[in-house]
């Protein structure tokens, strides 16, 4: 294998060529900023519109003396709408549609100056179509939404190390609970498929592109606006509910809920149109000769999790528009007054949210799938085993969902079929580790900071998965269910599993990605104190929810103190470990010791293309004659 | 420069890009399908379940199932024309306004009926709700009808405009052509299924 250094900072193809200047085009113009100005001035325009409206004298119950709360929800959540719209309007994301509809396209050299050739840094900050910068912007948003989500878990623990402490009021408790819930759920369905979906994917394949650059930039500025609508639940007074967002509750929360509604339709139209983008890609525009058979296990993986995400997240999406009409326009889905029910959105919101979870897992394992080959120099053991496990879970889930909802009184006579179909998930689960530790055997590891976090997935989805299946059995969820031993469960499959998977894949992709090695040393502190405190905190956790501590509430019997003291220690481990991460990756990236371009001595195609990645990513289309697993060796 | 360009912008061809615009596409119809599969999932949920008779309270008025029907005829009729127009295409430039007509007047129709609605009452503090679990639902499958609409016309739009100039590429705007069509088509089976539901009062 062949390994070339490149020096980034020498020669950068994408920077040394002259910045297209299409003539008289306003998309030269148009940026982050002028996004954040139109869509400020769009937010505010309609909030002072419609506040005036709704505050004429026609409009206010002045003998009751209130403001109906419909009127400020449809103010607020109109306003949230129209930031979205009015910076994607600022941004220059209507652009193509609307040269499309007047029959003039894009030229050339317009195309050209979207996907950010010849520009700096400042292409990061527009609506720049390029998908490796699309990979860049990913993986900051995600560091952002994790970096906020874990700081909530903080104060989550903070709170509840002692009974009693009150390091925070109940209510911010609860809206710490929901709000650290959809803000991780939001960055772990994107951890993976985002990041290195975007940015390695396509070359993995051997394509020049995305199908749908432009859709491509879409989805992440999209999410983008989306991000500000989530903070602003605080100013608002937090969600009471969850991230399960349960009605009629939901229906009948304070503004803050019209945050988390918003949020949900928009995270739903991004995933949407990056589904379709990713699927689309990996469909049509892999290289010659790759066939089925030889397209990388990771591909695969983020296919499918896309594939599932697509059907999944409208019925979401469709729960969350019913929750919002009911809060504005008084319809009522939820309403069992005007012949609606809460287990409507029970049975919507979890049709969505079991099949949720292996869209965030998915593509972590197969992230795993990629590495160990190259680090234990074997093949892939049983490719095909991999995508029936795969298949099966993706199928599976879709099956499962009221597993959810034993305890609602919902169809008990269908707890026992989907206690059977939730088992036999464990089924497909299990190729997955047959795959990883067949892979594994008899191999002599490099055991570098990728491979460990095949080691560490193997440990913790084990416990995420075993556990799982007591929670599938109606009599034993009869006793855990809403204890913190759902919580444990659920955090090791998906932090456990997903998150451990995404960082391995980081650790892995880095050097292509920054053209620097990540930093070993803080690596290996970072992880250690990651999967020790982890282990501790969630192991703690599954102890108190056993003795049954129930979850979502802000304090607890003395009977929980030591565990709860335990877990709160194993969190502040993992707290420090993901600070050191984050300085690991900021200090490589900044000056990190320059990669070669192919440091594992990989066999997929990524590894064949120096950084910069140009833009085109491959100066002649790849011609791919062998499966990618080629290993026939270890390596020293 | 101008080999940079060229590459990066035709490095497939037409046909492929046609190809591939046209299946995303279809994959984002079935996410729309998703969608539609849970407000018709609603309707029957919320139907069957008639939570203290309220479904369709006593004395509240509705729409005739007819009235479903007539608000998607003009999805029927624009991919019908649509297609026919497809199969000619000396015929497109006229095809292609009559489908956009026949939209503009069902989005008429549609807007029409939910500026009409029979069955919002008001509550003890004088504010409007809409009585019945039915009018729910109803005005949420008259929402998504007038959303494909607004798509749609859209669509509709673009393609005459986009008839009467010659700066596109023949090839590409071919397979766009066909691309539309799977989306009108689409548009006439999601409100076919709309109506078929509204039948069921």
């Amino acid at each position: 294998m062949t390994t070339l250094t490149h020096n980034p900072a020498a020669s950068d193809p994408a920077t040394s060529r002259p910045v297209p200047q299409p003539k008289k085009s306003l998309i030269t113009r148009l940026h982050m900023g002028t996004g954040m100005v139109v869509g400020i001035v769009f937010c505010w325009g309609t909030y002072f519109v419609l506040r005036h409206h709704f505050s004429s004298p026609y409009r206010i119950n002045h003998d009751e003396g209130l403001t109906d709360s419909h009127n400020v929800n449809i103010t607020l959540l109109a306003s949230m709408f129209m930031w979205c719209l009015g910076f994607l309007i600022g941004i220059g994301a209507l652009i193509g549609p609307f040269r499309w509809l007047i029959g003039k396209d894009l030229t050339a050299e317009e195309q050209l100056y979207l996907a950010g050739d010849g520009q700096d840094w400042k292409r990061y900050f527009r609506y720049c179509t390029d998908h490796k910068v699309v990979g860049i912007q990913y993986l900051v948003g995600v560091m952002t939404l994790l970096g906020a989500g874990g700081t909530m878990a903080m104060m989550i623990r903070t709170n509840l190390v002692t009974p009693g402490s009150h390091f925070v009021a109940p209510h911010v408790y609860n809206s710490l609970v929901g709000l650290h819930g959809i803000t991780m759920i939001i960055a772990l369905i994107i951890v993976s498929t985002g990041p290195f979906g975007n940015f390695i994917m396509p070359i993995m394949i051997g394509a020049a592109d995305m199908a749908f650059p432009r859709l491509n930039a879409l989805s992440w500025w999209v999410l983008f606006t989306a991000i500000p609508v989530l903070c602003s639940a605080w100013f608002l007074g937090g969600i009471p509910t969850g991230w399960t967002a349960y009605a009629p509750l939901s229906t009948q929360a304070g503004p803050g809920m019209n945050a988390f509604l918003a949020t949900i339709i928009i995270f739903a139209l991004s995933t949407a149109v990056a589904g379709a983008n990713i699927t689309t890609t990996v469909v049509a525009m892999r290289a010659k000769g790759m066939t089925w058979n030889r397209v990388p296990i990771f591909v695969v993986g983020a296919t499918i999790s896309v594939a599932l995400a697509v059907p999944a997240f409208p019925t979401f999406m469709a729960a969350m528009i019913q929750t919002g009409l009911d809060r504005t326009f008084a319809t009522g889905f939820y309403d069992a007054n005007v012949g609606g029910s809460g287990w409507l959105y029970a049975n919507l919101f979890w049709i969505m949210g079991h099949p949720e979870v292996y869209v965030i897992l998915i593509p972590g394992v197969a992230a795993l799938m990629e590495i160990a080959p190259v680090f234990v120099r074997k093949p892939l053991f049983s490719y095909g085993a991999a995508i029936a496990g795969f298949a099966g879970i993706a199928g599976l889930s879709i099956l499962v969902w009221a597993h959810h909802m034993y305890m609602s009184g919902w169809m008990p006579s269908l707890n026992g079929p989907f206690m059977v179909t939730t088992e036999f998930i464990s089924i497909p689960t299990g190729l997955l580790f047959l795959v990883l530790i067949g892979t594994m055997w008899r191999g002599r590891p490099w055991m570098k900071l990728p491979m460990l976090s095949v080691y560490a997935f193997i440990w913790d989805f084990l416990i995420g998965g075993i556990t799982g299946i007591y929670l599938s059995d109606v009599p034993a969820d009869n006793y855990l269910h809403g204890s913190m031993y759902v919580t444990a469960h659920f955090h090791y499959t998906l932090m456990g599993a997903a998150l451990t998977g995404a960082i391995g894949g980081l650790a892995f992709w880095f050097p292509k990605m920054t053209g620097r090695m990540l930093n070993e040393r803080g690596g290996y502190i970072s992880f250690w104190l990651v999967q020790i405190g982890f282990n501790v905190l969630f192991l703690g956790m599954f102890l108190s929810g056993a003795e049954g501590q129930p979850r979502r509430v802000a304090d607890y019997a003395q009977i929980f103190a030591h565990a709860n003291l335990i877990s709160t220690a194993g969190a502040y481990s993992v707290g420090l470990g993901a600070l050191i991460l984050l300085w690991s990756i900021i200090h490589s990236a900044r000056s990190g010791k320059i990669a070669p371009m192919n440091p594992w001595g990989s066999k997929t195609l990524e590894w064949t293309v120096p950084y910069p990645v140009p833009l085109v990513n491959f100066d002649e289309p790849p011609v791919v004659t062998s499966d990618p697993y080629g290993y026939g060796r270890s390596v020293k | 420069m101008a080999n940079q360009i060229e590459f990066y912008v035709h490095h497939d061809s037409p046909e492929k890009v046609g190809r591939r615009e046209r299946l995303g596409v279809r994959i984002l119809i079935v996410a729309d399908g998703s969608f539609l599969f849970a407000m018709i999932f609603s309707w029957f949920y919320l139907r069957n379940l008639n939570t203290n008779n309220a479904w369709l309270p006593k004395g509240v008025h509705s729409y005739t199932a007819a009235s479903g029907w007539w608000a998607v005829a003009a999805f029927i009729v624009a991919a019908i024309v649509h297609r026919s127009g497809l199969a000619k295409a000396s015929n497109r430039k006229m095809t292609s306004v009559i489908a956009l007509l026949a939209l503009t007047i069902g989005m008429v129709y549609q807007w029409n009926q939910m500026a009409h609605m029979p069955f919002i009452a008001q509550d003890a503090a004088g504010r409007n709700f809409y009585n019945g679990a039915y009018a729910s639902n109803w005005v949420l499958l008259a929402g998504a009808n007038m959303f494909h609409y607004i798509i749609t016309i859209f669509i509709a739009l673009g393609l005459v405009i986009r008839g009467y100039r010659a700066s596109v590429d023949p090839v590409l705007e071919e397979w766009r052509q066909r691309t539309a069509g799977s989306w009108f088509t689409w548009c006439a089976v999601a409100g076919i299924l709309a109506a078929f539901t509204t039948s069921f009062k």
